[in-house]
């Protein structure tokens, strides 16, 4: 910087000029970002890994705000059978699901759920329980196949894609937003 | 543009929104007082007033790059400067564009904040165009003024760069200088303010609410260490029984110790009980001063608690106004869209309140407007034959009661709540018998309108006549702990009285348990707690009821209304249950639970999406324990009971010829959902059931109560299945109890492992289902 600023300095006028194009130039070129080495594969997924009654399940990691060992579960009365209860996460009450029973998928044998993801959107928050949290993993978009309902029992709408180690990557927003998630019911007269 | 530049363009086009909506919202409500008759004064600093909103907005809006925004700014400036300069004049038409230009703005803001809204497109240029020809409208002939306005029209209708529209629009805020310095000058003598999102006040006022926790923590704490000193009165108790001996023993020792100079056996016995007795009794000095510290901590701590809270809600209290600003434009719109007028004064707009409580009554005002307008007001031609002015005057007034509640009255001059109508809908609701529909008193008759699908109006609108709003705008008051009544004159008007807390303030709540989990119930709703024998119990028409007071009140039992399976416990006519009387309105039902537990101060928060609404269940308190309780709905409870009532299956009479005392089970399992699920489907099967949460647990459980059987999973903290199993073998008094080992672990060896050590029977989770436990647990007790 010193450097360039004397240049600058000790030249007439219209050579400064020039220079300070130079300059402006070199930063153009410098300010351009990066080209990334995964061109070939797209969009590169990071998603946090879960397992569910022996199956392999992911969420998106923008969507999970935290991970949370399921301590307490208090069930709430008068909810669809999917919604397992509520916790009690620093003040805040959460409402917590069982994707398994959200998706109506058979029941195949009982689980150990001990862990819960909480996932959200701009609109809501709940948590997800799952049996374990395996880990953060890099999936590029490229290896995701569209789900066959035939292989997960899950309608496509609310998958991300299924990958090739049958890791099924489920889509938030689609679950979160979907009006069977919200629970608004009346007591009828 | 590099991808950085954008993002934080974007940021700021963020916070431009945030800041546009304010200044659409001033443009708004000035529009709407110009609307009424102001004197020319006030009209001048008014529209003085909206020109400098719309030129500020103007000014943002270029400067974080959305033309958009800003090419409709000066449009709508140029008109408020045509006024200024007196070239045109306000006009119901004008005021009409206008509005529609703020409603354009707003969807704009929406449409880069939130992808929703409406994005830019030709609409824009037609929405420019009809503004433009406003400012010339009622100035036909070309004079000086208007040629000045046609200049500024063709300044802002192309995209020239700003290079081009920059002098002028230079020379004008130079002229303008002098006005922006005085409310700078003004504001100065405002206290100092910092602008923080809601979203952080609120995770800061949940950590406030969350110390409530620590507080009840410090109590239990103090509660548990008070036991413990306690015990030191058994111990002086035996000890003292002990003295006559000692005092035998003693001497004893001390009669042959004078021969023999080595202290016998007794003798360092005796030395050492003295020593004992001492180190118990300082023990116990020191344990008591222990209490009184954790004592005085836990006032201190609670001392603490409260003031933290108390002011983390004032954090979040908000002025009515933040709510209350976008009423005027409902009323407009409400009102031409059916040909009515009126206007609406805000009172006491300034009272602030807590966010929550604001947040929840928005939607119950803006019922409370609608029915105003549809049902209130009248026609302009029907108000002027009844002598009244053609505009309506709706008055919304907002007032402090006390220390702690607030007072929203709405009120209109219109027709009135039409008594009959309202008597004729509730009786064909099945509200109200026909016989009283002519004792009833008026304002009686007026109040059966917050009853679900009661309406005055023949005629279902767009707007309202369902009969739904006003009982949506009682349940919301009632949720928050406030109440509503109405007062109603024919042809003079109706006056709408909400009372609402300050804040959402801690109230007093009953812990029941039912179906072996645990509700609060608010304490202001419950009438009565009784005990009552199951002989006590009447049946009348198929619904069982039981005597109140003399009166015949019908009973529910808790369990079937909240749609729980009920626990196998049977009973005969001799058992006692302990009932709580519930009354919402003039209605009571009395509900069996399996227990009332204790009185305890909770904080409600409500059920926020996905858990919009949920029946019978209002929201959640987290209880001293940190545990979540469901707080029960009264209101709905009362209804769910009338339901359930009609049923008369709903309520089983229990019977005397149940199963002999029920075998108990033991479920050993870490995880919360397989421990109830397990639970669940023995106490169904009527086994009573008992859980633990490891090994260790589990045998310590065996050691204090007899089971008949232990379930138990393999894979657990501290001590696992398989090593619980060979404990229990190796134990005398348990080894023959049968124990089923539940596992996920499907290799052959852990399953040999498990029979190995003395397993009874092995279930593999992964084809688990509830048939072959019970057949398995049926075939070992």
């Amino acid at each position: 910087m010193t450097e360039q600023t004397t240049i600058l300095a000790s030249a007439n006028p219209s050579e400064a000029d020039s220079a300070k194009e130079i300059l402006k130039t070199r930063a153009r070129i410098l300010a351009r970002p990066a080209k990334r080495d995964d061109d070939g594969q797209g969009e590169i997924l990071n998603v946090i890994e879960f397992r569910l009654a022996q199956e392999r399940y992911a969420v998106e990691q923008k969507y999970v705000r935290e991970v949370h060992p399921l301590r307490e579960l208090t069930p709430v009365p008068c909810t669809p059978g999917f919604v397992l209860g509520m916790i009690n996460v620093r003040g805040q009450i959460l409402p917590v699901i069982d994707v398994k029973k959200f998706f109506d998928l058979p029941e195949t044998g009982i689980t150990d759920l001990h862990m819960v993801i909480i996932v959200h959107t701009e609109e809501m928050e709940l948590g997800i329980l799952a049996d374990a949290v395996t880990g953060v993993r890099l999936v590029p978009q490229a290896l995701c196949q569209p789900s066959l309902p035939t292989l997960t029992g899950i309608r496509a709408r609310y998958l991300k894609g299924v990958t090739d180690q049958h890791m099924v990557i489920l889509d938030v927003p689609s679950i979160l937003n979907d009006p069977k998630t919200i629970v608004n019911e009346e007591v009828e007269e | 543009m590099p991808a950085q530049d954008q993002e934080f363009i974007k940021k700021l086009q963020v916070t431009f929104a945030m800041e546009a909506q304010e200044h659409v919202q001033v443009i708004s409500n000035l529009l709407l007082d110009l609307e009424k008759s102001l004197s020319p004064a006030q009209e001048i600093t008014a529209i003085e007033n909206i020109y400098r909103e719309a030129h500020t907005l103007k000014g943002a809006s270029r400067a974080v790059d959305l033309s958009s925004i800003e090419k409709i700014c000066q449009a709508m400036e140029s008109v408020f400067a045509a006024w200024k300069r007196q070239s045109a004049s306000p006009s119901r038409q004008a005021f009409d564009a206008l509005h529609r230009t703020l409603d354009a703005i707003r969807e704009l803001l929406a449409s880069f904040t939130k992808k929703s809204g409406r994005p830019e497109g030709p609409w824009l240029a037609e929405l420019i165009h009809s503004l433009d020809t406003l400012q010339l409208a009622d100035t036909p002939e070309i004079s000086a003024e208007a040629a000045d306005g046609a200049i500024v029209k063709t300044e802002s209708a192309p995209n020239i760069g700003p290079a081009s529209t920059e002098p002028p629009n230079f020379k004008k805020e130079i002229a303008r200088e002098p006005v922006f310095d005085e409310a700078k000058q003004s504001n100065s003598a405002v206290p100092e303010t910092v602008r923080i999102s809601t979203a952080k006040l609120d995770s800061r006022l949940l950590q406030a609410e969350d110390m409530l926790a620590v507080k009840a923590m410090a109590t239990s704490h103090v509660a548990q260490l008070r036991e413990i000193a306690s015990s030191f009165e058994q111990w002086g108790k035996e000890w003292d029984k002990l003295a006559v001996d000692l005092r035998v023993m003693r001497r004893e020792s001390e009669a042959p110790a004078a021969t023999n100079r080595s202290p016998s056996r007794g003798g360092v016995l005796l030395h050492f009980l003295d020593w004992n007795v001492d180190f118990v009794r300082s023990l116990e000095s020191k344990l008591n001063a222990a209490v009184t510290k954790a004592q005085q901590d836990r006032i201190g701590v609670g001392k603490r608690v409260d003031d933290l809270l108390e002011d983390s809600k004032k954090l979040l209290m908000l002025p009515f106004s933040t709510i209350a600003d976008m009423f005027p434009k409902i009323v407009r719109d409400l009102c031409s869209d059916q040909g009515k007028e009126a206007d609406l004064l805000i009172q006491g707009s300034g009272v602030a309140m807590d966010k929550r409580i604001l947040e929840e009554m928005k939607d119950a005002m803006i019922h409370i407007l609608r029915n105003c307008v549809d049902h209130g007001v009248e026609k302009p031609n029907e108000r002027t034959r009844l002598s009244k002015p053609a505009r309506a005057a709706i008055t919304i007034a907002v007032r402090q009661l006390n220390g702690s509640k607030v007072e929203i009255r709405v009120s209109d001059d219109g027709s009135g709540v039409n008594v009959e109508n309202v008597k004729k809908s509730a009786v064909n609701r099945g509200i109200l018998a026909a016989s009283d529909a002519q004792n009833i008193n008026d304002q009686d008759a007026a109040s059966l309108i917050f009853h679900s699908g009661v309406s005055t109006s023949p005629m279902i609108t767009e707007i309202s006549g369902r009969g739904l709003g006003m009982a949506i705008v009682r349940a919301k008051a009632e949720k928050l702990g406030g109440h509503v009544t109405v007062e109603s004159d024919r042809n003079a008007g109706t006056t709408l009285r909400i009372t609402l807390p300050l804040t959402l303030a801690t109230f007093r709540g009953i812990v029941v348990s039912a179906a072996g989990q645990m509700f609060v119930v608010p304490t202001t709703n419950i009438e009565r707690v009784l005990r009552v024998k199951a002989s006590e119990i009447k049946s009348v028409e198929n619904r069982e009821t039981i005597s109140v007071n003399g009166q015949a009140v019908s009973l529910a039992r808790m369990e079937a209304v909240l749609e729980l399976s009920p626990r196998s416990a049977g009973g005969d006519d001799s058992m006692v249950k302990p009932v709580i009387v519930l009354n919402s309105g003039q209605q009571r039902v009395a509900f069996a639970v399996d227990e009332v537990l204790r009185e305890e101060e909770v904080l409600v928060k409500p059920f926020r999406k996905p858990l919009a609404r949920v029946r019978n269940v209002s929201g959640a308190t987290v209880l001293g324990s940190g545990k979540a309780v469901p707080v029960l709905n009264v209101a709905d409870l009362v209804k769910s009971a009338r339901k359930h009532g009609l049923a008369p299956t709903a309520i089983v009479v229990p019977k005397k010829h149940m199963a002999a005392p029920s075998k108990k089970v033991l479920v050993v399992e870490d995880s919360i959902t397989s421990r109830m699920l397990l639970k669940g489907i023995l106490e169904t099967a009527n086994y009573q059931v008992k859980t633990a949460v490891d090994g260790i647990e589990a045998f310590t459980a065996l050691r204090e109560e007899k089971f008949d059987l232990v379930v138990s999973d393999v894979e657990m903290p501290r001590m696992n299945g398989v090593d619980l199993t060979a404990k229990i073998r190796a134990d005398k008094g348990l080894a023959e109890l049968p124990v089923v080992l539940v596992t996920a672990l499907e290799s052959r060896q852990e399953r040999e492992r498990g029979i190995d050590v003395g397993a009874s029977a092995y279930i593999i989770k992964s084809s688990f289902d509830q048939s072959n436990l019970l057949e398995v647990v049926r075939r070992l007790i």
